[in-house]
């Protein structure tokens, strides 16, 4: 008797959620989807960006960049007269939101392309929805595997390890650095860095005599950096996008290391510098040119757009963006000005088509040449070393 | 009176089945078939803890690790190995009861938080595991490009039919442990869980029971990995971490303790927080930005509202309902 009564609400339960869930939905659906009241129809991008979460830090200048940058696109007259609106959905820093809210934006019918996801794992996590509608998609995430594991389909506009780290160990062989002493973090950007690392030191004069690992959130690395000194490395290189990299620095400093520490495009933050304090002093490490604009030379285009668009930024936010908000540029003016060469009616195929052929695209993180075979389009002319010097970032003089 | 009432089971069961079972038809919406997709993957695990917690009254904090192995086993063989959907459901199954049982034996002799420290314990290794084992597991990139479901020759590629897939193996799962709670180990578990002295004075292989309620929790959530797998297409670590077994903690005791229909009412009601949109029409986008925001806090929040208020959860309130309705 109890254990039907079990079974009877059991199946009560499950019951009366489904119906409700199928009514509301049904009920959702025969609204009609009208939010336009101009007469004409915007065209649609989808944007999947990290809001909420560990992310977040990342996802509020994409967000705050893309609705900057509508509204001028829109001011000038859109798209083939027609405004564009850019539907932001936040995938909470989660693989499985992204592909509930990519699924939403793509069961419209109306988004000729989608802009993210902002973490490389959000953004492997989308794909098969992409190629299943057969929409462009255009990643601000910074894993090498989102483009090369290759798709068609799918673009990215940061700057990959596979681009960085030849040009970072340039820096060390101009240097006489040789002996490396790697300490990276256990996430996805540390291990690929560290993998992309061992291969392209591979039969050359460079040695790894230490190689050592944090986890996020740890909150000391003496010992492991104990163990890189004991190595005898001439410098050391850390791999690392998180806060963590700051406590790198610091326990460096704490030690008196007495060698340089270098870093990746994954320290271009200003958090770095506040995090470490006095220990962030003389860390060099490579990135785009947004952060001192003056490195394009200040004649140049490169240098022109980026000036700007850190003008307005400031003005309208009160504070400077950072190279986030720069890959979100890239993304959005990439899939509009495509979108601009091609005739009114295009296709997301066609649009597809288009943005691979984007060749010499002046954006914020570099000049953009994507190519049927490279989806990154960037090269290691985009870069230039930095070094931190009275709490700012400055030229780092070769 | 007992007849009657197993008509009125019956029926409603067919009922219930169906209607379920529409839901594809009544709806193209393929976001909200993903999200009650998600839903039903979260039922399949939640059975398996409902026995677990709610009648054996023990705590596993470890269970997104099951969830990952079966993840990862069957995403690894059909992908790399080329093996058909079939066999790695198969394989999902066999290894994560297998692993299930290596955990069980020794730690089902703790008792209590002990138990929990464990299964916590065994949790984060699988976590690391699942990072630093590239070779399978593809490392922090995760595994992409999983196939669909496949059998037969056919494809199940549609949402609606990913819907239907998990939803029948929610079905499944639901009517074993249904089963499984009216035997005599069902009986069993529930004395274990009024009383572990109690139990094993009357003469029960308590061990052996801890271990196989263990056991099949740990199947179940190895085939609701296997079936996640293959309807995203694409797995990675963060998607089985801590955060996964405390919700699923969270679900269990929302659902209440001796009821399959709480925790499977709990694992609908707190899957559906994050999409709360996908179900209440014309919610607006920041409401649901709100709740992303504060939707950790909400299942702490719910733990701690539960055991406090209503120490039953669900199942205890479903329960008084009934008995008013009875008195008469």
């Amino acid at each position: 008797m109890a254990a039907s009564r079990t079974r009877l609400a059991l199946v009560v339960t499950v019951a009366v959620a489904m119906v409700i869930v199928s009514l509301s939905g049904c009920a959702a659906e025969s609204e009609p989807v009208d939010d336009s009241v101009d007469v004409t129809e915007p065209y649609r991008i989808g944007a999947v960006l990290s809001l909420t979460g560990t992310f977040a830090g990342l996802g509020e200048p994409e967000k705050k960049t893309i609705d900057m940058e509508v509204e001028r696109i829109n001011d000038a007259g859109g798209v083939h007269g027609r405004p564009i609106e850019v539907l932001i959905e936040d995938d909470a820093t989660d693989a499985e939101t992204a592909v509930a809210v990519t699924t939403r934006l793509l069961e419209r019918g109306d988004i000729v392309a989608i802009i993210g996801a902002t973490g490389t794992g959000g953004t492997m996590a989308m794909r098969q929805e992409i190629v299943r509608a057969g929409i462009p998609q255009v990643s601000v995430a910074g894993g090498t595997v989102i483009t090369a594991d290759f798709h068609p389909l799918v673009f990215q506009t940061p700057w990959s390890n596979s681009l960085v780290v030849p040009f970072t160990l340039r820096y060390l062989e101009e240097q006489g650095f040789y002996k490396i002493g790697l300490i990276s973090d256990t996430g996805g950007f540390g291990k690929d860095g560290v993998e992309v690392i061992k291969e392209a030191i591979e039969g050359t004069d460079f040695e790894l005599v230490a190689e050592e690992s944090f986890n996020p959130g740890d909150t000391d690395m003496t010992a492991q950096l104990t163990l890189i000194r004991a190595a005898d490395a001439d410098v050391v290189v850390l791999w690392s996008a998180g806060r963590e990299a700051a406590t790198v620095a610091k326990n460096m400093a704490q030690l008196d290391f007495g060698i340089p520490l270098v870093g990746s495009h994954g320290n271009a933050r200003i958090e770095f510098i506040e995090g470490a304090g006095e220990a962030a002093e003389d860390f060099v490490f490579a990135a785009g040119k947004i952060l001192v604009p003056e490195a394009y030379g200040e004649d140049s285009e490169e240098y022109a757009v980026a000036t700007d668009f850190i003008e307005r930024y400031t003005e309208r936010y009160g504070e400077a963006p950072d190279t986030f908000a720069g890959h979100a540029y890239d993304s959005l003016y990439i899939i509009v000005e495509a979108m601009q060469r091609l005739p009114e009616g295009f296709s997301p195929e066609d649009l597809r088509d288009e943005i691979e052929k984007t060749t010499g695209f002046v954006g914020i993180g570099g000049t953009f040449n994507y190519s049927e075979t490279d989806h990154n389009g960037l090269t290691e002319d985009d870069l230039v070393m930095y070094r931190v010097s009275g709490g700012r970032w400055v030229l780092e003089e070769r | 009176m007992h007849r009657n009432v197993d008509i009125k089971v019956a029926v409603l069961l067919g009922l219930i089945g169906a209607s379920v079972f529409s839901v594809p038809l009544l709806t193209a919406d393929r976001y909200m078939l993903r999200v009650l997709t998600f839903v039903g993957v979260n039922v399949i695990i939640v059975a398996g803890m409902a026995l677990l917690f709610g009648y054996a009254g023990q705590v596993s904090l470890g269970h997104a690790a099951f969830y990952g192995i079966g993840a990862y086993a069957s995403a690894h063989v059909v992908t790399v190995f080329g093996w058909p959907w079939v066999a790695g459901v198969a394989i999902a199954i066999v290894l994560t009861a297998a692993g299930g049982l290596l955990l069980a034996l020794p730690s089902l002799r703790l008792r209590g938080h002990y138990l929990a420290m464990a299964t916590l314990a065994f949790g984060e290794i699988m976590r690391v595991a699942f990072v630093e084992g590239k070779g399978v597991t593809g490392g922090p990139d995760g595994l992409s490009g999983i196939p669909f479901p496949s059998f037969l020759g056919i494809e199940v590629d549609s949402a609606g039919g990913n819907y239907w897939l998990v939803w029948s193996a929610a079905a499944a799962v639901l009517l074993i442990a249904s089963n499984l709670v009216r035997s005599r180990a069902g009986r069993a578990m529930l004395a274990l869980h009024g009383s572990e002295a109690g139990a094993m004075s009357c003469g029960m292989d308590l061990t052996g029971l801890k271990v196989r309620v263990f056991v099949i929790s740990a199947a179940f959530a190895g085939l609701a990995g296997s079936l996640y797998a293959h309807v995203v297409g694409f797995i990675s670590p963060s998607t089985f971490s801590l955060h996964v077994s405390v919700l699923l903690v969270a679900m269990a005791v929302l659902g209440g303790t001796r009821s399959l229909a709480g925790p499977v009412l709990a694992a609908v009601i707190l899957t559906m927080i994050p999409f709360a949109d996908a179900v209440i029409p014309g919610l607006s986008r920041s409401a649901v930005e709100t709740i992303q925001e504060w939707q950790e806090d909400v299942y702490g929040l719910t733990i701690i509202a539960v055991m406090l208020f209503v120490p039953g959860g669900i199942a205890g309130a479903l329960r008084r309902i009934a008995a008013k309705g009875s008195v008469r």
